[in-house]
């Protein structure tokens, strides 16, 4: 019997994987992503190559010398009163006018631009023009030996964060990045969001298919619906196993390849360094923590590896919850007009799991987070957030544990509505009706 | 021996009851017409036969013990809502679905070839099924139904959806079926297609079992008393006549030439009492007993006038 839901998985995976349509989204659903990723910085790189001039107008006569131009900005100081200044100047970005009682009104200070200002540029400006009133006014003071107090008192805290867990010797202690789990944790749950609903819908919309041409009437008189229905769930699960294994593969080998091009030698020492338990004063002062850091939590074999289990744990385990609802459901209907009212119930928890999402990345060790990532529906997607942060072991074994008792109670259930269903046709039933189905001997 | 046998099976959906009751025998090497109108309950015997759903109550022995899940692999079933992968190769398919029904890759391939050259369909094996026609699909459905060589083989309505000339292939390929062993079952209210090949039927009629038997026995058993009558005259007058003192089983007015009209008596006394009848209110041009078909059967059976 194991065998002929071998053969249908069969048919399921090949008839999805030599499709034209498979092969171009696994091979082009990369290249978007780093497109749609480059593309700004692309976009940065051509809008930014000629600095933008912006003539100033100085009659306090004491900041415009202090501006520090810059690639983006070019401060040039004119000795043209305003309104010459800004006929003469209308060719230039824009004009700055500093007022007379600048020192003691900061408001005294306009900008005349001749096309739109950007924020960025507004907010450098404001900023130079903060730090040089600033530092005359402390010069005022009269301290004496000014410089070099300032120099003293200028500090740049470096927060390192290390995991508690284990052992407690600090060269053990794991450096671990929030910077670099927020980010893992938002990417890897919205893929996990996407493909079970994606690939559930997939299951559903197959089902109703292959029922509207009447294949599982002829089917089932071989094989028993049960394993009809599994051998559907698990082919189009292995598709997205295949494809996500290519994707992580790609990712992986790019990453291996790739990044040690991209990074200072002196950076990549400095990781190796740290991975092996170094202190942060035996790096330097000098070091980019966050910077060493994340890099750190990127190249830990240990910490990827471990994540890309539970991705693969959790999506398989979460997938297969699901497709077994959205599969009983495709089986009740004969249209997927039909199904709209039926599946409602199924995406609301996914969709409840996406927002949950959002706030657990924000405190991944609340009451909701743990709550919701142990309830099956939405333990998925959320624990997906969770597992970047390093939560105890025994979370995440239980919530796989319960994910998977629920998925066979699921399957039970749909497996019976699926039964029924796949037989009837022309009438749209309600959830009373597929109640009454799961209950028919 | 036979090799099927239903015992007293019982099925109730939600809202109605599909078997009452029903118990038939069908002998090995047979072919065995399942009869009775729509909705009578055909369908759901079928898919108790087939172990696609259960039943409330009785059992079906299949080869003298009770059914059990490895006896599908001895049963080809084509169900009357044909259906096939659009998006699949003839070929492929076909191997799919046999070796759901336990053959291998191998074995399946080679039998496949065979069955596609006595058709001469070789050319459509890398065609995907959406590119066939009605009727070219369902000779793969044909295929893909026999293929595995089951010991029953059961065809609920084969003949809807072929053009005669592709019917009377199917027809003989079924006859070689039996001829090589295979017991067979057809379900169908077309009764002329019945008379040609059954050996025996099962009538079922809202959800029981009405009349069972060999087709000749009950042709000369239920056909006693049948009398067509043709004249020329008013329809309705001897209708009318007729409805007194016998049964009006079919009563056919013809525009040109001689009306003629089916009636059954109850009993030899009664014939003279009805040509008297008919004499008085029509002309007669003919009186004679016919041997019933199995459609007038049928009509009589389900009317309640067997």
């Amino acid at each position: 019997m194991k065998n002929k839901i071998g053969i249908i998985i069969g048919r399921e995976f090949n008839e999805r994987v030599r499709k034209k349509s498979f092969i171009i989204t696994t091979l082009l659903t990369p290249l978007l992503m780093l497109g749609l990723m480059a593309a700004p910085m692309l976009f940065a790189e051509y809008s930014s190559s000629e600095g933008k001039k912006i003539a100033v107008v100085d009659e306090s006569n004491a900041i415009a010398q202090y501006l520090q131009s810059s690639d983006e900005i070019i401060f040039e100081q004119t000795e043209l009163p305003i309104e010459l200044a800004r006929q003469a100047h209308s060719e230039d970005f824009a004009i700055l006018h500093i007022g007379k009682e600048i020192m003691t009104n900061p408001a005294d200070v306009r900008l005349y631009t001749n096309s739109a200002a950007s924020i960025t540029l507004e907010m450098n400006i404001e900023s130079q023009l903060k730090m040089v009133i600033e530092s005359m006014k402390l010069q005022q003071q009269e301290i004496e030996n000014l410089p070099a107090i300032l120099a003293s008192v200028q500090t740049d805290v470096k927060l390192q964060s290390f995991s508690n867990q284990g052992s407690s010797e600090e060269s053990n202690a794991k450096a671990n990045s929030s910077i670099v789990a927020t980010v893992i944790a938002y990417v890897l749950s919205f893929i996990l969001y996407m493909f079970i609903l994606l690939y559930g819908v997939m299951v559903m919309q197959s089902v109703i298919e292959e029922k509207n041409s009447r294949v599982l009437e002829v089917m089932v008189s071989s094989v028993r619906p049960m394993e009809m229905m599994m051998g559907k769930i698990l082919g189009v699960a292995s598709v997205a196993l295949l494809q996500i294994s290519i994707w992580l593969l790609l990712i992986f080998g790019v990453g291996y390849f790739v990044l040690p091009e991209l990074i200072p030698n002196e950076i990549a020492m400095a990781v190796s360094m740290m991975q092996q338990g170094a202190s942060p004063e035996a790096l330097g002062a000098e070091a980019n923590m966050s910077l060493i850091q994340a890099l750190a939590t990127l190249t830990d074999v240990g910490y990827l590896l471990k994540i890309t289990a539970s991705l693969i744990m959790f999506m398989v385990g979460g997938f297969l919850l699901y497709a077994a609802l959205f599969a009983a459901v495709g089986s009740a209907v004969d249209t997927p007009q039909d199904a709209q009212q039926l599946q409602t119930p199924i995406t609301i928890p996914i969709i409840l799991s996406l927002f949950v999402m959002l706030s657990v990345i924000n405190d991944p060790t609340s009451e909701i987070a743990f709550w919701f990532s142990m309830i099956p529906l939405t333990s998925p997607i959320v624990m997906m957030a969770r597992i970047p942060y390093d939560i105890p072991a025994w979370e995440i074994l239980l919530s796989l544990g319960l994910l998977i008792g629920t998925f066979i109670i699921i399957a039970w259930a749909a497996g019976k509505i699926y039964r029924v269903g796949i037989l009837i046709h022309g009438s749209k039933p309600s959830f009373k009706e597929l109640w009454k189905w799961m209950r028919y001997k | 021996m036979d090799l099927l046998k239903i015992e007293n099976v019982t099925k109730s959906f939600a809202n109605h009851v599909a078997l009452d009751d029903v118990s038939l025998s069908i002998p090995e090497g047979s072919i065995y017409g399942l009869l009775g109108p729509n909705g009578a309950g055909k369908t759901t015997l079928l898919r108790i036969i087939n172990r696609i759903i259960a039943p409330d109550s009785g059992r079906v022995l299949f080869g003298g013990k009770e059914i059990a899940a490895e006896d599908v692999c001895h049963i080809g079933y084509m169900p009357e809502e044909r259906g096939l992968y659009k998006k699949m190769k003839v070929g492929e398919q076909a191997i799919f679905f046999a070796r759901l029904k336990g053959m291998s890759r191998k074995e399946a391939t080679e039998k496949l070839k065979a069955w596609f050259q006595k058709f001469g369909i070789e050319d459509w094996w890398n065609k995907d099924i959406g590119e066939l026609s009605k009727g070219m699909a369902q000779k793969v459905q044909f295929i893909t139904t026999v293929l595995h060589e089951p010991k029953l083989l059961i065809f609920d309505e084969p003949f809807s959806g072929f053009d005669p000339i592709n019917a009377n292939l199917l027809k003989e390929e079924i006859l070689a079926l039996r001829d090589k062993g295979a017991t067979i079952i057809f379900s169908t209210h077309n009764m002329s297609s019945v008379e040609e090949v059954c050996d025996h039927i099962t009538l079922i009629d809202k959800a029981k079992n009405i009349l069972s038997g060999n087709v000749n026995e009950i042709r000369h058993k239920h056909g006693s008393n049948i009398f067509e009558i043709s004249y020329r005259g008013e329809e309705e007058a001897l209708v009318k006549a007729m409805t007194e003192v016998c049964e009006v089983m079919e009563s056919k007015p013809a525009p040109k030439g001689y009306n003629t009209m089916k009636v059954h008596i109850a009993s030899d006394a009664e014939v003279r009492r009805v040509i008297a009848a008919a004499n008085d209110s029509v002309e007669i041009r003919s009186f004679s007993e016919v041997i019933p078909s199995m459609n007038d059967i049928f009509i009589r059976a389900v009317n309640g006038n067997l």
